[in-house]
């Protein structure tokens, strides 16, 4: 539930929610943010992430050609908007937008300028893509090729994550993309040289895929800065990406050369579609980073942007219909625009007070997320029926999958027959699962020290005193005149004592 | 005054009766400190929870099983 509402509620209460860049970008040096406003398309797409408070005073400052004094804005402001209105400042003074003053508030020269531009339109950056000339020998992708290619890498990626280490052999995503995962944390090789997704990545998958989608690209710019990339052209050609029109062919000519770099990752997460040229054209690219020799195929001079990359700064849903439910996937592309905002969001989960679960889906992904922590029955074209079971749930929690975790999976994808029921699933269900978890955890154990056979009660009390400002103690016990105190504190309380000896 | 190194364990009564059971066969306890506190050797936690595991296992209905 809460991970659906957010895209909803994203436009009435952003600042409970700001968007996950904000913080990146807030820790750029000032300069690095001054060439990033040089282009129009970043300075739009900045401004589409920010709250509408903060929206509202850029659009306020924006074309006034001097500085105001900062009483005049906050005598719009009423007492209890003070504090919104004060955070929204800090927020635009962390970005360098608007440079912090309490005397007169004006909005970054080169910023101003640039969202101008954006606005209005003219000057020649090329800084929101250079469309391709067309070309008439071959088709350009249509809409439904690109979100169907979108959706197809988007799902090998999250497929592989939660088939790893079950056995199953699913298809394999891009080295470049197994790397980003294992630096994110969502997946590591602990078990032998396999691959295995860890507890953050279990959360992963329940975030909606813009979350996803956010979550690694902030995790690519980390790599970015290491690998010796230009963050500005980086940033900016993520923005330029976001800004770009769905389904027209764009020109890689005016790109940087980190730019293209950047395209061939791009291709792997499903961002931007590029046609192959031949297959005899195969180009070796060694990288330094990650130390794997890249064969790529030489692609053509032109891209497009998928679904996934022009919803970047915007609240529409970046995957056509990631659940689709029942019907076969071609049948799917046709529908995919008119339902996206609909039934994409729309749940497929059924739980029983038995523990029976029904999930409407035909959709693989689903199926083995579900897999992680239930016990299948049955499964038919357009259905799966499994059972939560200690077993499954002890799998689960082995796993680092928290029992809270999974009824938040069932919670937000409960089918919408289930959300007649008040509670949404049946509390003995919840209970147990619950109750599994604390059955794991019985026996709690901390290293350290125990502290015995004191001589006399008042030297136990002295020493007592000492541990519990220090925070060390454990356990304690004045009857057995012993207490227990913790291996990091021990070091010091020993000190203690001896000091104590060496001076008595 | 003594300092013994060992690893402090938190339990309700029921596991910690278990425990002091299996004491008894291969004695890892260093000292007993209430109902909820028992100290042991260090190197033994592992052992220790592994054998507990299997013995409350034992106390388990599975339906599978059947």
């Amino acid at each position: 539930m809460p991970v659906q509402s957010l895209q909803n509620t994203d436009v009435i209460l952003p600042q409970h929610t700001p968007h996950p860049l904000l913080p990146f970008l807030q820790s750029q040096s000032q300069n690095t943010l001054t060439r990033l406003y040089q282009r129009p398309s970043s300075c739009l797409s900045i401004f589409r992430l920010l709250g509408p408070i903060e929206r509202q005073l850029i659009m306020n400052l924006l074309w006034l050609e001097s500085a105001i004094p900062a009483a005049t804005m906050s005598a719009w402001v009423m007492p209890e908007g003070k504090q919104a209105y004060d955070e929204a400042l800090a927020v635009m003074a962390g970005l360098h937008i608007a440079p912090n003053s309490t005397v007169k508030l004006a909005l970054n020269l080169t910023f101003k300028s640039s969202l101008r531009q954006a606005i209005t339109g003219g000057g020649n950056t090329g800084s929101f893509g250079t469309p391709a000339d067309k070309d008439y020998k071959r088709q350009s992708a249509n809409i439904e090729n690109l979100d169907a290619y979108a959706l197809e890498r988007w799902e090998t990626i999250l497929h592989y994550m939660v088939s790893s280490g079950q056995g199953q052999n699913p298809a394999k995503p891009s080295q470049g993309v197994l790397y980003l995962l294992q630096r994110s944390g969502l997946m590591n090789t602990a078990h032998g040289a396999i691959l295995q997704i860890t507890s953050s990545g279990f959360q992963f998958l329940l975030h909606s895929p813009h979350d996803q989608l956010w979550n690694l690209l902030l995790q690519y710019l980390h790599m970015a800065e290491e690998r010796q990339m230009d963050l500005v052209e980086v940033l900016s050609f993520l923005f330029m990406l976001s800004t770009m029109d769905l389904g027209r062919e764009y020109s890689t000519e005016p790109l940087s050369e980190t730019q293209k770099a950047m395209l061939e990752d791009l291709r792997d997460y499903g961002l931007v579609w590029q046609r192959k040229v031949g297959s005899h054209s195969i180009l070796l690219r060694w990288v330094p980073s990650i130390n794997v020799l890249y064969y790529l195929q030489a692609s053509s001079k032109r891209f497009s942007p998928t679904r996934l990359a022009t919803t970047l700064t915007s609240s529409s849903p970046p995957l056509p219909s990631s659940h689709s439910t029942g019907g076969s996937r071609a049948a799917d592309a046709t529908g995919t625009v008119a339902l996206s905002s609909g039934a994409a969001q729309q749940g497929f989960i059924v739980l029983e007070t038995n523990y029976r679960i029904y999930a409407y889906t035909d959709n693989p992904l689903q199926t083995a997320v579900l897999n992680l922590f239930i016990t299948m029955k049955y499964r038919f074209p357009n259905l799966v029926v499994g059972m939560l079971t200690r077993e499954s749930v002890r799998k689960a929690l082995s796993n680092g999958i928290s029992a809270d975790q999974i009824i938040s999976y069932l919670t937000t994808h409960a089918h919408p027959q289930m959300r007649k029921n008040n509670p949404l699933l049946p509390v003995t269900v919840q209970d147990q699962i619950r109750l599994w978890e604390l059955e794991r955890n019985r026996l709690k154990s901390a290293e350290g020290y125990l502290y015995k056979d004191f001589a006399s009660q008042a030297d136990y009390e002295y020493v007592l005193a000492y541990a519990k400002q220090l925070d060390v103690v454990l356990w304690e016990s004045a009857i057995k005149r012993c207490f227990f105190g913790t291996l990091e504190g021990h070091s010091n309380v020993r000190g203690f004592i001896e000091r104590r000896t060496g001076a008595a | 005054m003594r300092a013994i190194k060992g690893v402090l364990l938190t339990c309700d009564s029921a596991v910690k009766q278990i425990l002091l059971t299996m004491n008894e066969k291969d004695p890892f306890v260093i000292e007993d400190l209430d109902d909820y506190h028992l100290v042991i050797k260090a190197d033994e936690e592992y052992r220790v929870r592994r054998e507990l595991e299997a013995e409350l296992e034992k106390n388990t209905y599975s339906l599978e099983a059947n």
